[in-house]
C-alpha cells in the first residue's frame, strides 16, 4: 500500500474519474463501481483490492471519428495503471454528445 | 496447485446481468481447446505445447495462425461451454446466435498466452474477439455489433460458406 504513495489516499473511482475527466473533456462521466455483484465469486477472493469492477459511460468530443475498437484502447491506455493495479474488468459506453442528440 | 497460482490464474469475474441473468456458479480447473465446430480436431494444432511457454515469439505466431486460420476466434476466461467470466460468456452467447463455427482458446490455462494476447492486440482485457483476421474488441463491442446489425453483416460470408 505504502508504495503506491499519495495516490493510495484517493480511491480507485476517484482516480478513474479524475483521470478520464483531464484526457477527455468529457461532458458526461458516469463512473460506477459494480464491485459488489462479483464480491463473492471465487476468482477474485483472492484479491485483497475490492474496487475491481467498474462501469464507465463517457460522452466525449475527442471520440470524434473514432470506432468504438479505437475509443475503448483510448480508455483502456488511460487506465493502465489501475488495470496493472487491481482493477479486472471495465465496462466501457463512449459516445459523442452527437451521438446522444442524434436529432441536432 | 498452490495457492498463489490459483489466485493468479483465476483472477476473473463473476457473472452480471446484460440482458439475460448469467449463471452465478464458477467452473474451475477446465482445461481443455473447445470448438463447437463440426470438425473438433481442426484445432488441436494450434494448442500451444509447453515447450513454447517462454517464446513470446512463437505464442506471436500461434496467435497470428489462429486469428488467420479461423473465421471467428475467441480469447476468452473458460471455453464456450463454460465460461468462467460473465463477459466471456457474454461474448460466447452473442456469436452462438450465428450459424458460424466459433474457435476458443482458453487464458486461463496458459499465463504466456494470456500474455502474448494482450500484446498482439494492444488490448488489456478478455474476452477478445476476432473475425476473419481483425481484431473485434471484447464484449461492449461485440455486443453492440449485434444490435447495431454490424455483426450479422460481418459475419455474413461466413455463414454462407457453411
Amino acid at each position: 500500500m505504502s508504495s503506491r504513495g499519495a495516490s493510495a489516499l484517493l480511491s480507485r473511482a476517484s482516480r478513474i474519474r479524475s483521470k478520464l475527466q483531464t484526457a477527455l473533456e468529457a461532458t458526461v462521466l458516469e463512473v460506477d463501481d459494480v464491485s459488489y455483484q462479483h464480491a463473492g465469486h471465487a476468482a477474485v477472493k483472492g484479491s485483497s483490492d475490492k474496487e475491481t469492477h467498474f462501469n464507465v459511460k463517457i460522452v466525449s468530443p475527442k471520440f470524434e471519428g473514432q470506432s468504438l475498437v479505437k475509443r475503448h484502447r483510448l480508455v483502456y491506455d488511460l487506465l493502465a495503471e489501475e488495470l496493472q493495479s487491481g482493477l479486472h474488468a471495465l465496462s466501457i459506453v463512449a459516445k459523442t454528445l452527437h451521438e446522444t442528440n442524434p436529432n441536432k | 496447485m498452490t495457492t498463489s497460482l490459483s489466485s493468479i490464474l483465476f483472477k476473473g469475474i463473476a457473472a452480471r446481468s446484460f440482458t439475460a441473468p448469467l449463471t452465478r456458479s464458477c467452473y474451475h480447473g477446465m482445461r481443455y481447446f473447445a470448438t463447437v465446430s463440426n470438425d473438433p480436431d481442426t484445432h488441436d494444432d494450434f494448442k500451444p505445447a509447453n515447450k513454447l511457454e517462454n517464446s513470446n515469439i512463437s505464442l506471436a505466431d500461434v496467435i497470428e495462425q489462429d486469428v488467420k486460420d479461423n473465421p471467428v476466434m475467441i480469447y476468452m476466461k473458460g471455453v464456450p461451454d463454460f465460461p468462467q467470466c460473465g463477459f466471456s460468456s457474454l461474448a460466447v452467447r452473442v456469436l452462438q446466435q450465428y450459424d458460424v463455427p466459433l474457435s476458443a482458446r482458453n487464458i486461463l490455462e496458459d499465463p504466456e498466452l494470456k500474455n502474448a494476447v494482450k500484446a498482439f492486440s494492444n488490448w488489456p482485457t478478455f474476452p477478445q474477439v476476432f473475425i476473419k483476421g481483425e481484431f473485434i474488441g471484447g464484449s461492449d463491442i461485440v455486443l453492440n455489433m449485434h444490435q447495431t446489425g454490424d455483426l450479422k453483416e460481418k459475419l455474413k460470408d461466413i455463414t454462407s460458406k457453411q
